[in-house]
């Protein structure tokens, strides 16, 4: 094959008319969704990650992404339906065990805690891409989405209407509740949050518990995963989770603006992703992701004071 | 009758199974500047973080103000030691000193102008106000110490903990950390001070704790500041104890 | 998910009623296997022991690479991964497997095709990338090695899916293969990305063996190296250089998103086997060899199944077992020893509790009521009874009947080890009390420990300490180490410092 066509054929023609304009006026009712799932995805994860990330606990998010989906596929098998009760039961059992079996292996062997970690979530993971690649066409699952997710998938569901005000697709409304979900608990114990993630003992002499506090973190953690999983699949929810955080820490040292920034950076990275995969016929979500890294690229050349620029200058 | 702000009864701590401290039994009286000291290793941050419940006891107990921990956590102060909390963490020094006024104001209660005031007024105190605006990553050593002393007057508490306060702090810092400790101890305060040096310990503190794993002494500078007690503390003559402790360790694996 | 062939088919079988149109499915069967008997699939029909045979006996040249690279894969992941195990890189591998795949697409772009070494090149280039960017955002911002690794990790990862998911739309890209970088097909692996991956694990072998000193003092304590003038940076990256290798030739058979475990998960058994190094590079890469060729079977076995997670599954299985039954460190022989640990605790409070109750006679007669030791134990005589059947057994202790009543005697051997037992418990309740100034009421229960573990060294040292006392803190005798060595060298136990009487026959 040339090598000069296979360039030119690499991005396809751009219509600023096909790819801006026309999802906001002709095709409304398909793209609005993608771009809200993508949007609830993204902010729910950064707005939460914000906080795994100060905590040092973005690498267990990445664990439980992966060793989630032997849940979903066992919770598919066995209750023949894609219904968010089995699924999410199934899910959450997955990463409970994950969480288990990190201790147990770090606890009665002398395996250390990074070795644990990548030695289950592996495991589980690899259980699941078994399952997936045996009893495919049952649970309606593929390596594909397990890779980068199907977020356009939620323009194939049935409208289902909320109180007769609107319609939407089923999983863009769950998601969205969850994004609400999040940033209401963010709001409400935003206090105890910032104390036990930023001084434990300080956290307990005032009365906290920074294990409770922990462990409801985690378990937040667990459904903001659960329910990002069909749309961003096991990788790319890393992304999601880890890039909106600290690109924002790049520029504002105070916490609310930073999580003010996580939405924008959601915002911006829902609708950008959704025109690229629209004009390069792409995974949404992986354009997604690549939109908030170069976001965070951007911000860590050029943000001020923090910036790779302003210090080279200074 | 005067209350007794700390007792502990027995407090034993094992880490991992390794024992780190054994049966310390101390009374601490009302209105004391108190030096925890000895030498590295000796459990002098565990004694505090154990009275606090941050690491468990394996055995005893502890009185605060003739109470549970956790009843009378209102009551108590902390101030942890400097490099345990990251100091990158987005928020300025007011952010910090208002943290001292969370235990007051529960968990939904709104920050009011009164707190405010008192957090400018601690940070008046240790001469950082100036400084109320500016992100904790921008201070120094010193500065980081001051902040959190701040804090915990913010806190206003009977009780303070205070792990090794002194560390990494220029002289000035020490110089008036101590004098504001004493300014609190005059107001009948209680305040215990995890130190580890022992030449200024013997200026600074109305009593003194000696401590290797175990409590070799606890009482007024003046009678507990002795060669005797302090080659017994720093002396290796309690080496069996913890090469004891490291065989249970293996036997129970 | 497209499913092979077979697979299709036997599925279909179930939901087919009539016989004529069974015959008419297992003729397409039959046709389709003779047809397809040269690719390493869908031969449902035949037993596992002929795919087995077919397998290693490597009759076809596919097998024969997929085995072969699979064996080359272990070597070098086992190696590679021992080093990543010690060091706690663990999860720098994962990134490292995840930043390759925008060099595999970019790899591929430049030479038009599949292009082993295009491909090659690619991703070491983006594996040296994503780490060097690692290390800048470590170095230039507030940002924690744990979330610069996670943005690298899933932002080259997600540049790597566009990338991909763009060359599929290309003319030939349905054809191009990338898709099994993900998860790994072996059966796909080409006679020249065998070479490749052998070259690597030659290549690793020869540099462990020449630097393996130097690998080992880098990898235990760094400025250690430094100070001994070791170019210890230098090996760093050279070590840095063979893990990127290894990952990227590891990618067709493996794939990139599991290939970390394949670096971790033998590695770390092997940890659990040896404390040895050099020992545990050798069997880490007999572990890889093992899980890759078990990888690679399985997935020969089942049709059009990715090898990647069948080669993490076989190496799972291994770290399963060397978990629970490795010699030194696995949990059944510690729960073993600690089983023993815990028979001999408990015969030794039984040997105490009859040097108890004979001390509380003054030493008179010379067995000891089983009633009383009852009393003296908080239990039923029936209980006692069993606690001494077990003394009996280890050879320390008769029971007689005198009088119609039960009563225990402890021969030499039993007495001794009762004294010493007692001697232990006294012994430390007055060094807490004497040299770690305890009060007396808080030292028993830490006696209770600790005299089961004391050693004979530490003994003797605490009694030099203590200037060889012979009085507990309760005044009670402790029998002295010296005396008890001496009676047994002199054949029989002096009576006044042991309280020893042999019981008259």
């Amino acid at each position: 094959m040339d090598t000069m066509s296979t360039w030119s054929q690499l991005i396809p023609e751009f219509s600023f008319q096909q790819v801006f304009v026309e999802p906001w006026t002709e095709f409304l009712d398909p793209f609005i969704w993608i771009f809200l799932m993508g949007f609830f995805v993204t902010a729910a994860c950064g707005f939460l990650g914000t906080f795994i990330v100060w905590r040092r606990m973005a690498l267990v998010g990445d664990a439980i992404s992966h060793s989630v989906l032997p849940g979903l596929v066992i919770a598919f098998l066995v209750s023949q339906s894609r219904d968010t009760l089995p699924m999410f039961l199934g899910a959450v059992g997955a990463g409970i065990l994950t969480t288990a079996l990190i201790e147990v292996i770090h606890q009665k062997s002398r395996i250390k805690t990074d070795a644990a970690l990548g030695i289950v979530f592996t495991t589980l993971f690899a259980i699941g891409v078994v399952l997936v690649s045996l009893y495919g066409e049952n649970v309606d699952l593929d390596t594909d989405c397990v890779l980068y997710g199907e977020l356009e998938h939620v323009t194939l569901e049935p409208l289902s209407s909320v109180l007769g005000l609107f319609a939407a697709p089923g999983s863009v409304l769950r998601m969205g509740i969850v994004a609400l979900l999040v940033v209401g608990l963010v709001v409400l114990f935003y206090r105890p949050l910032v104390v036990s993630s930023f001084d434990p003992g300080l956290a307990r002499s005032i009365g906290m518990s920074p294990a409770v506090m922990h462990h409801a973190l985690m378990s937040l953690l667990a459904i903001v995963v659960v329910s990002s999983f069909e749309a961003v699949g096991a990788v790319l929810v890393i992304a999601m989770l880890i890039f909106p955080g600290t690109t924002a820490s790049l520029l504002s040292d105070r916490l609310p603006v930073i999580l003010g920034i996580t939405l924008v950076i959601a915002l911006l990275g829902a609708l950008l992703g959704m025109h690229f995969a629209l004009w390069l016929d792409i995974s949404t979500a992986g354009a997604i992701s690549t939109v908030i890294f170069g976001l965070f690229l951007l911000a860590w050349v050029f943000a001020p004071r923090r910036g790779l620029i302003w210090r080279a200058l200074r | 009758m005067q209350e007794i702000p700390l007792e502990t009864h027995d407090l034993t701590v094992a880490y991992d199974k390794r024992p780190v401290l054994y049966g310390v039994d101390v009374q601490v009286p009302e209105g004391k500047l108190v030096g925890i000291v000895g030498p590295n290793g000796a459990g002098k941050s565990t004694l505090i973080k154990a009275i606090m419940g941050i690491v468990p006891a394996t055995g005893g107990w502890v009185k605060v103000f003739g109470d549970s921990f956790a009843k009378g956590a209102k009551r108590v102060g902390y101030v942890p030691q400097r490099e345990s909390v990251d100091w990158d963490f987005p928020v300025n020094v007011m952010d910090v000193v208002l943290m001292g006024r969370y235990g007051k104001l529960g968990l939904m209660g709104r920050v009011r102008k009164s707190d405010r005031e008192i957090a400018e007024a601690c940070l008046d105190k240790v001469g950082m106000l100036p400084y109320a605006k500016r992100q904790i990553s921008n201070l120094s050593g010193g500065q980081q110490q001051r902040v959190f002393l701040a804090r915990a007057l913010a806190q206003e508490s009977d009780l303070y903990l205070m792990d090794e306060p002194f560390v990494g702090v220029d002289a000035a810092t020490e110089a008036a950390i101590i004098e504001l400790l004493r300014e609190l101890k005059d107001r009948g305060k209680t305040i215990l001070v995890v130190h580890h040096d022992l030449p200024t310990a013997q200026t600074y503190f109305d009593m003194l704790m000696l401590l290797n794993m175990r409590l070799v002494a606890f009482g007024p500078t003046k009678e507990v500041f002795t060669q005797e007690l302090l080659q017994k503390t720093y002396g290796g003559r309690l080496t069996i104890l913890s090469e004891v402790a490291n065989t249970v360790l293996k036997e129970s694996k | 998910m497209k499913l092979g062939f077979g697979y299709g088919v036997s599925h279909q079988l179930t939901r087919v009623k009539s016989p004529r149109y069974l015959l008419v499915l297992l003729s397409i069967l039959f046709f389709s296997a003779t047809a397809e008997a040269a690719r390493i699939s869908d031969l449902e029909e035949t037993n596992v022991w002929e795919q087995m045979f077919r397998f290693f006996s490597m009759r076809d040249d596919v097998v024969r690479t997929a085995l072969l690279g699979s064996v080359f894969l272990g070597v070098s992941c086992g190696l590679l991964g021992s080093f990543i195990v010690v060091r706690k890189l663990s999860l720098f591998g994962d990134t490292l497997s995840h930043a390759v795949l925008p060099g595999v697409a970019i790899g591929y772009l430049v030479a038009g095709q599949k292009d082993p070494f295009a491909i090659f090149f690619g991703a070491t280039l983006a594996g040296i990338l994503g780490t060097v960017m690692v290390n800048l955002i470590k170095k230039t911002t507030h940002i924690k090695e744990d979330s610069s690794l996670g943005m690298v990790l899933a932002g080259f990862y997600g540049v790597g899916i566009v990338l991909m998911n763009r060359i599929q739309k290309l003319p030939t890209g349905t054809q191009s293969g990338l898709d099994k970088f993900l998860f790994g097909q072996a059966a796909a692996l080409s006679a020249t990305e065998v070479w490749m991956i052998a070259g690597v694990a030659a290549a690793s072998i020869v540099l462990v063996l020449l630097f393996y000193r130097q690998f080992l003092v880098g990898s235990f304590d760094i400025g250690f190296a430094r100070s001994l003038g070791l170019p210890a940076g230098l090996f760093h990256y050279l070590l840095m250089m063979l893990l990127a290798f290894t990952v990227v030739v590891s990618l067709q058979a493996v794939g990139a998103v599991l290939v970390s475990a394949m670096l971790v998960i033998p590695a770390a058994s092997a940890y659990l086997l040896t404390d040895r190094m050099h020992r545990m590079l050798i069997i880490a890469s007999g572990f890889g060899i093992f899980s890759g060729v078990l990888g690679a079977f399985f997935s020969f076995l089942g049709n059009s199944l990715p090898t990647g997670p069948l080669m993490v599954l076989a190496s799972s299985a291994v770290f399963t077992l060397s978990f629970f039954f490795s010699p030194k460190h696995g949990l059944v022989s510690r729960w073993r020893k600690r089983r023993s640990g815990q028979i001999r605790i408990e015969n030794e409070n039984t040997l105490k509790a009859i040097y108890q109750v004979r001390e509380s006679y003054g030493f008179a007669g010379e067995g000891v009521k089983v009633k009383d030791l009852a009393i003296r134990m908080n239990e039923t005589s029936d209980e006692t009874l069993r606690r001494l059947q077990k003394l009996r057994a280890v050879g320390v202790c008769d029971l007689k009947e005198i009088e119609g009543k039960p009563f225990a005697f402890l021969n030499p051997e039993g007495w001794l080890r009762a004294c010493a037992v007692v001697r232990n418990h006294r012994l430390w309740e007055l060094y807490l009390t004497n040299q770690a100034e305890y009060e007396p009421d808080h030292v028993h229960d830490d006696a209770e420990i600790i005299e089961h573990v004391l050693g004979e060294e530490t003994v003797r040292r605490l009694e030099r300490l203590l200037d060889y006392p012979v009085e507990d803190p309760h005044g009670k005798l402790i029998p002295s180490l010296a005396d008890l060595q001496r009676s047994l060298t002199q054949g029989g136990l002096d009576e006044k410092t042991t309280g020893y009487r042999m019981p008259n026959r």
